[in-house]
């Protein structure tokens, strides 16, 4: 293979390009037949495809070659339908990842300026092989690459050319495994941290469409994946549930902090849907979360693998609280407003933690919990949740039934042998709420830790 | 559609139609992948891969525009791919326009259609999501606009790079390069809410890509946008600056030519200079604002929104006063539109800030900014003079007694202004020198005489000679060094004109010693490099003069002033130090001696003031050694009409306060100079002693020396309403005789004193005003008449070389003087030349000529003045020969009087007594009459009339007998003096019997007399 270097090097740009992918296609074929495990692409070939087909500069000496836009574009239709033909999967992957795993070094740009092309051509014209193929990049791939695809995806369908969303959205029906790997990216870019980082509302929509018909899509990669061993380090989350969940517990207060500058632009076409939208991608996430347990009790893997993550729930708890110090501090004029919205947060928090719990997504035990959320104000459903299955209660203070900060900083509210709340029959947003299964005590890790109910326990509302 | 429309930015009133809305607003909705698929195959083939045929431009350009719609991969190739249309309909366009046919009209519409459509697409591309679309599409046009204009540039019909407008026009009415520029704008319009820098940077480099190709694209862009594009090039360039300027900043202070290390600087001034044509006012503002804003302190407050970037940067606002500096150095455009208000801006406070700026910068920096700052102001074309003023005002050091209208400014700032000040002077010193020196190392080049180096800071200064000299002559501290070693610049560097309108200006302006002898400085320093300079300078004054573009107060200060100089000259001679100021006082004795006759009119000048600082001037000024003759007498009138004047002022303003001084000073000064000028030639002489004497005896000056003003025939002139109408007329007696004979001349025409049956004439009341004055008047008439005959003027060439033996005694009346007074009397007092002759007639005879002699008597009478001049004659023999008629008619006049006279002393008739007495004694001093004779006037008071009338007859008849010729006197060279020998003439004792006579009979009381009658 690294022999036809000399051959390549006097053709102009896009033929030796179209060279080396005939090439490299022989090259794979050989290499499946040859039925070597793993297959295995040699670091000449990859050197020659950064040269030939990425133009990175390969020494100082000879100047980078620069594909015009024209040519780039005949490239990525031969590249389109060179995979378009190739029958075989694993040729397929193999030459997919030849081209476009990352390798570290400084041709990793303008590979995934490439990639990231070929699969917005690829949602253009339905190369269902290619999108296939990047769904397993995405699985595979560092979580900030995958990230970078996906906004690339993002500013392609849903910003730049207007009226192509229905293109993106077809990627559902077309591969439902990238589709799935897209939202899990997208969950992933889109934290709600700022104003650039809120997903455009077109991108919104269609992902609670998506998951609105079938809640199973966000799983599909999960169902797919061999083993949960096989996870490379800091790739992107098997599901988008912890995104997802994040969306749906920030919304509200992210979303009314842009309230004022949206208005003041005048554009009011995004404002009210908002809202529906969330609580209804919130009721499919808990749907899905409903669903969870018996597809690892399927696997044999209910209570052994967290498909929460503890440390992503710290890290959204503190930007919770984060938040809602700013929201107590920033706004004095509709304090109901704030109050409510915040309330609608925590409530959220608490059904997706006590579902997440209960179908086994969450593995934690609930000191953890109460060590996570210590910091957040008083929320009654979320102190039911922290508290644990308790039906009754023996305490003689009474309990704070005013939910108003000012409640919270009382001395009693504050009091260190805070009883838990009364519990309340279950939220209705759990309509076919069953009853809270026990912890499997088999699992090592995360042994089962029966709640002591009574005991007291440094309950701090917030601060 | 009108959204649409609204939002393309409109150029010259034909937007483009923003796109056919069918296209625009519902795209071609369903394209399944199969048929995008089959598009981009067609796209990139360039064939309809359904029909298998080739593509035409129109139907590939929309197959792009689809693609462009359906497909996001493919923005890239689709944007390169509309390069070529887009290009391919410019080439179309200019070819038509070059083959001026209409035949590929055709082609060209239809490519115009496309464009269109693309710029429909992007257009609305752009005004649904200009986050995404503006930058991408904005760098695009940009840089096809910058290939295509230059690659067109050569064509035929594009106009020359450096016609703007013309470029402009041609390129507006491209249909694709018009829609790229609207593209362009509305991208910009877009961006510059978010991130106005990056679209500038873009722009900025494509300027310098395609450096005088693109130069249309900034113009119309920077005229489009103004505010926004001024000042982010100015933040861009200044960004640039910051990071690698200062480095070269020392490199360009000289030679602006380097300036190409610094690309952005180069195409921020370019971008600059062009948009100075419309907006230079923009730019003023923007650049003052840059200025103003680095200096006040970071606010962070501030509502400046548009522009927070380079303000917040504490190293970017160190770098802005510097890189103004560069972009001046760079541009005299922007030069110009920042100096003028920046001077205005400095005050105290902002001078605060901007110390407390440049403090932190190090010392290298500093240097290099000053000598930047130098240079430029150095440069500066307009404005020059309030810099200098501004500079001068903050570098004068504070002070108790001067204090300005601005408090005094910190101390460290006046040092910086200071230092400033003085590397300017340097600057400029070395500029002014080294400019001279190159016009003289290179003699060989004189043929074709290279242009002297222009300073423009100079150049504008030149007309503030006036405000520097007013401005070095007040003498402050250190701002009259500084400005006089200015003015020494100005005046070698702008050339004998300029130095001789500084020191005129001096000149003009100085008003005491020490700010005189700034001009002597001036003249010191230019001594060496010009000539002339001072005559140059009084002509220049003279000119002025003659203009009348001085006022009394200047026109007496400059008078004032040259007389000082010619002064100094004076003393210096009598002082031991002969230095340059003398030769310079020689210089100007010289000027304004040549110049002297017009100073003269001065002299009569109706300020009182300016004709005494004239007199004071022309007294003490060299006279011309040649001079024409109509030149002097006008100057002699001129001085004797001065000499009356200013007599009379001193009678009017008494001698009373400063007035009276200065008038005395007058009178002196005057007196000093008719007896120079009567001392310069024998010609000015007789002119003056001729006009002093009519002068004195004119009716106008006559009360001047207690003279009364008479009428043609010597009769007091009395006022018609004061003399009451005698009902007579000479008409009506002559009637009454019946005859026509004319009587004039005898007896029978005698009326003055009266007419017959009315008794005698009234005489008008003499009022004589002081006699005191009159006295003293009549002695200074009388010093300077003797000065005048005295002087050297006559003596040289009559006295020979006779030394003056003794200083004290008066030198001898000049006799040709003395001739002059003489004739001139006659003439004044005698009106009828009859009779006229030198010898006398018997006494008898005297008859014939009573009424002339009536009319000296009168004379006699009316002017008191006469007597002393006869003296003044009689001095001067033989002249008073020529008063012959003279003496002769007033001595007929007395005969007859003592003839008639009843009373019975001859004191009774004081005047007459007083006329004979001084007549006798005058025609013994003229030695008319011998001793003997002369001496009978002593006689007179003691004796009777009819006595005092036969003394007189011998007199008479002595004279008739021993005729006045002057040719029987003999000049004694010894006394320098005429004499008569009366012992050539005949007995006198015959003459002398009636003195004996009378002396016998008042041997009583003429006894003490006796010895003044021996033989």
């Amino acid at each position: 293979m690294g022999d036809i270097r000399q051959s390549l090097l006097p053709r102009d740009v896009l033929s030796a390009a179209k060279e080396l992918l005939y090439h490299l296609d022989i090259y794979i074929c050989n290499l499946v037949q040859s039925g070597r495990q793993p297959p295995q692409v040699d670091s000449k070939t990859l050197e020659l495809v950064e040269e030939f087909i990425l133009h990175a500069p390969k020494d100082r000496s000879t100047p980078a070659r620069r594909m015009s836009a024209l040519q780039e574009l005949q490239l990525l239709e031969i590249m389109c339908s060179c995979f378009q033909e190739q029958s075989r999967d694993t040729v397929r992957q193999l030459m997919f990842s030849a081209l476009f795993s990352l390798q570290g070094n400084q041709a990793d740009e303008s590979r995934m300026a490439l990639l990231s092309k070929l699969v917005s051509m690829a949602i253009a014209v339905g190369r269902v092989p290619i999108l296939e193929c990047a769904a397993t990049w995405l699985q595979r791939t560092h979580r900030v690459y995958c990230v970078r695809l996906a906004q690339v995806l993002v500013d392609d369908y849903c910003s730049l050319v207007p009226g192509s969303v229905p293109t993106l959205q077809n990627i559902h029906s077309a591969s439902p495994r990238f589709c799935c790997q897209f939202i899990t990216a997208v969950t992933t870019l889109y934290d709600l941290t700022s104003e650039e980082l809120t997903p455009p509302l077109e991108l919104l929509q269609m992902i609670v469409s998506w998951i609105q018909d079938d809640p199973r899509l966000v799983l599909i990669t999960f169902l797919n994946a061999p083993l949960s061993g096989s996870q490379p380090i800091s790739s992107l989350d098997v599901t988008p549930l912890g995104g997802l969940m994040r969306w749906c517990v920030k919304a509200p207060l992210t979303y009314r902090e842009e309230k004022k500058p949206a208005l003041t632009n005048g554009t009011t076409e995004s404002e009210p849907e908002v809202g529906p939208l969330f609580s209804g991608l919130h009721l499919s996430v808990l749907q899905v979360f409903m669903l969870l347990p018996s597809i690892l009790n399927e696997k044999g893997l209910f209570g052994r693998l967290a498909l929460l993550q503890v440390e992503s729930l710290a890290a959204l708890t503190s930007d919770l609280s984060r938040l809602l110090d700013q929201a107590d501090k920033h706004t004095h004029t509709s304090s109901a407003d704030t109050h409510s919205l915040s309330q609608l947060t925590l409530d959220r928090l608490a059904q997706a933690l006590q579902v997440a719990m209960a179908n086994g997504a969450l593995l934690c035990s609930r000191e953890d919990l109460r060590a996570i959320c210590s910091r957040l104000p008083h929320n009654n459903l979320l102190q039911l949740v922290l508290s644990g299955p308790v039906m009754y209660y023996n305490n003689i203070h009474t309990p704070p039934l005013a939910f108003s900060p000012h409640a919270a900083h009382s001395p009693i509210a504050s009091h260190p042998t805070h009883p838990p709340h009364p519990a309340h029959p279950p939220h209705p947003v759990l309509p076919t709420h069953t009853p809270l299964a026990p912890h499997p005590s088999s699992h090592a890790q995360y042994p089962a830790q029966p709640f002591m109910t009574g005991m007291p326990f440094p309950f701090r509302p917030s601060h | 559609m009108f959204e649409d429309q609204a939002m393309s930015v409109v150029f010259d009133g034909s937007p483009l139609k923003a796109m056919q809305s069918s296209h625009s607003l519902t795209p071609q909705a369903a394209l399944s992948a199969q048929e995008l698929s089959q598009e981009i195959k067609s796209f990139i083939s360039g064939i309809d891969t359904v029909q298998g045929r080739k593509l035409s431009v129109r139907e590939h350009a929309r197959c792009a525009v689809r693609l462009l719609r359906s497909v996001p991969a493919c923005r890239g190739a689709v944007l390169e791919h509309l390069r070529g249309v887009y290009n391919e309909h410019v080439s179309a366009f200019l070819h038509n326009l070059e083959t001026e046919s209409d035949a590929s009209a055709g082609v060209s519409s239809n490519l115009e259609d496309i464009i269109q459509e693309v710029h429909g697409v992007l257009s609305e591309f752009i005004r649904l999501n200009p986050r995404a679309w503006a930058p991408l599409v904005s760098a695009w046009a940009v840089d096809l606009l910058g290939q295509l204009s230059s690659k067109h540039a050569g064509r035929r019909v594009a106009p020359h790079s450096s016609s703007l407008n013309e470029l402009l026009q041609l390129w507006m009415s491209c249909a694709a390069t018009r829609s790229l520029m609207e593209a362009y704008s509305q991208c910009l319009s877009a961006m510059l809410a978010w991130c106005p820098d990056a679209c500038v940077d873009a722009l900025l480099d494509t300027s310098v890509q395609h450096s005088p190709h693109f130069d249309w694209v900034v113009a119309h862009i920077g005229s489009a946008f103004p505010g926004t594009i001024i000042s982010r090039v100015l933040a861009c360039g200044l960004k640039d600056f910051c990071s690698h300027g200062a480095k070269d900043q020392g490199l360009m202070v000289m030679g602006t030519d380097k300036g190409s290390r610094v690309p952005k600087i180069g195409s921020v001034v370019g971008i600059l200079g062009h948009l100075a044509v419309h907006h230079s006012d923009s730019i003023r503002k923007e650049l003052l604002r840059m200025f103003q804003e680095s200096l006040s302190p970071s606010s962070p407050l501030s509502p400046t929104t548009s522009s927070t970037s380079w303000e917040s940067s504490p190293q970017l606002r160190h770098a802005a006063v510097p890189f103004l500096l560069q972009l001046a150095a760079m541009s005299p455009n922007l030069f110009g539109a920042l100096s003028a208000e920046l001077v205005e801006l400095l005050r105290p406070p902002v001078l605060l800030q901007l110390q407390a700026l440049l403090q932190g910068l190090p010392r290298e920096e500093l240097d290099n900014m000053l000598g930047l700052a130098v240079h430029l102001i150095s440069q500066s074309q307009s404005g020059g003079a309030r810099v200098l003023r501004f500079l001068a005002d903050t570098a004068t050091p504070a002070s108790v007694i001067i204090s300005g209208p601005t408090p005094s400014p910190h101390e460290g700032v006046r040092e910086g202004c200071d230092r400033l000040l003085q590397m300017l002077l340097l600057h400029l010193h070395k500029l002014v020198f080294n400019r001279s020196d190159g016009s003289e190392v290179n003699p060989h080049h004189s043929a074709s005489p290279q242009p002297k180096r222009v300073i423009p800071f100079l150049e504008e200064l030149q007309s503030h000679i006036g405000e520097l000299c007013a401005e070095t002559l007040r003498l402050e501290r250190k701002r009259h060094l500084w400005l006089h070693q200015l003015l020494c610049l100005l005046s070698v560097y702008g050339g004998p004109s300029v130095a001789t309108e500084a020191f005129c200006q001096l000149l003009t302006q100085a008003r005491n010693p020490e700010e005189l002898a700034l001009a002597w400085q001036l003249h010191t320093t230019l001594s060496s490099c010009m000539v002339g300079l001072i005559a140059a300078a009084v002509a220049r004054c003279v000119a002025q003069i003659h203009t009348h573009t001085l006022g009394p107060k200047q026109l007496r200060q400059l008078l004032l002033n040259l007389a000082a100089a010619i002064q100094s000259q004076d003393e210096e001679r009598r002082g031991a130090a002969a230095g340059v100021q003398s030769s310079m006082a020689v210089q100007v004795g010289s000027a304004v001696s040549i110049n002297l006759h017009d100073f003269g009119p001065l002299l009569l000048h109706g300020d009182p003031a300016v004709s005494h600082a004239a007199v004071r001037l022309l007294s003490c000024s060299p006279l011309p050694r040649t001079s024409s003759p109509a030149q002097l007498l006008l100057l002699s009138r001129a001085s004797v009409s001065h000499f009356f004047l200013s007599l009379r002022r001193t009678g009017e303003v008494g001698s009373v306060g400063r007035d009276g001084g200065q008038a005395g000073e007058a009178v002196n000064y005057s007196v000093q100079l008719l007896s120079r000028l009567a001392a310069h030639s024998p010609l000015t002489l007789k002119a003056i002693l001729q006009q002093l004497v009519e002068g004195a005896l004119h009716k106008g000056n006559a009360d001047l020396f207690g003279g009364q003003a008479t009428d043609m025939s010597g009769a007091p002139v009395t006022a018609p309403s004061v003399s009451p109408d005698l009902g007579a007329s000479l008409l009506d007696i002559n009637c009454r005789f019946g005859t026509t004979v004319n009587f004039s001349g005898s007896v029978w025409s005698v009326f003055h004193a009266g007419v017959i049956g009315k008794g005698l004439k009234v005489r008008t009341a003499r009022q004589l005003p002081d006699p005191s004055g009159v006295i003293q008047n009549i002695q200074i008439l009388l010093s300077v008449i003797v000065q005048c005959c005295s002087s050297s003027g006559l003596n040289g060439s009559i006295n020979g070389s006779r030394p003056p033996s003794d200083p004290d005694e008066p030198l001898p009346i000049n006799a040709e003087a003395a001739k002059v007074v003489a004739v001139t009397l006659v003439e004044n007092v005698c009106p009828d030349v009859a009779n006229g002759e030198l010898s006398w007639p018997p006494e008898e005879h005297a008859r014939t000529t009573v009424e002339r002699d009536i009319h000296i008597r009168r004379c006699f009478e009316a002017h008191p003045v006469l007597f002393p001049l006869l003296q003044v004659v009689a001095a001067g023999r033989p002249a008073l020969c020529y008063c012959s008629a003279v003496l002769r008619g007033l001595l007929g006049t007395l005969l007859a009087h003592w003839e008639a006279c009843r009373e019975v002393l001859s004191t009774d008739s004081p005047w007459h007594l007083q006329a004979s007495c001084l007549l006798v004694s005058c025609m013994g001093e003229g030695q008319l009459l011998p001793p003997v004779l002369a001496n009978v006037h002593e006689a007179f008071p003691h004796i009777t009339p009819f006595e005092v009338r036969l003394l007189l007859l011998a007199v008479w008849e002595y004279v008739r007998g021993n005729g006045p010729m002057p040719q029987k006197f003999v000049f004694n060279s010894e006394r320098g003096l005429f004499c008569r020998d009366f012992s050539r003439d005949g007995d006198v004792a015959r003459y002398v019997a009636p003195i004996h006579s009378v002396l016998h009979k008042n041997i009583d009381r003429l006894g003490h007399l006796c010895w003044r009658f021996q033989l």
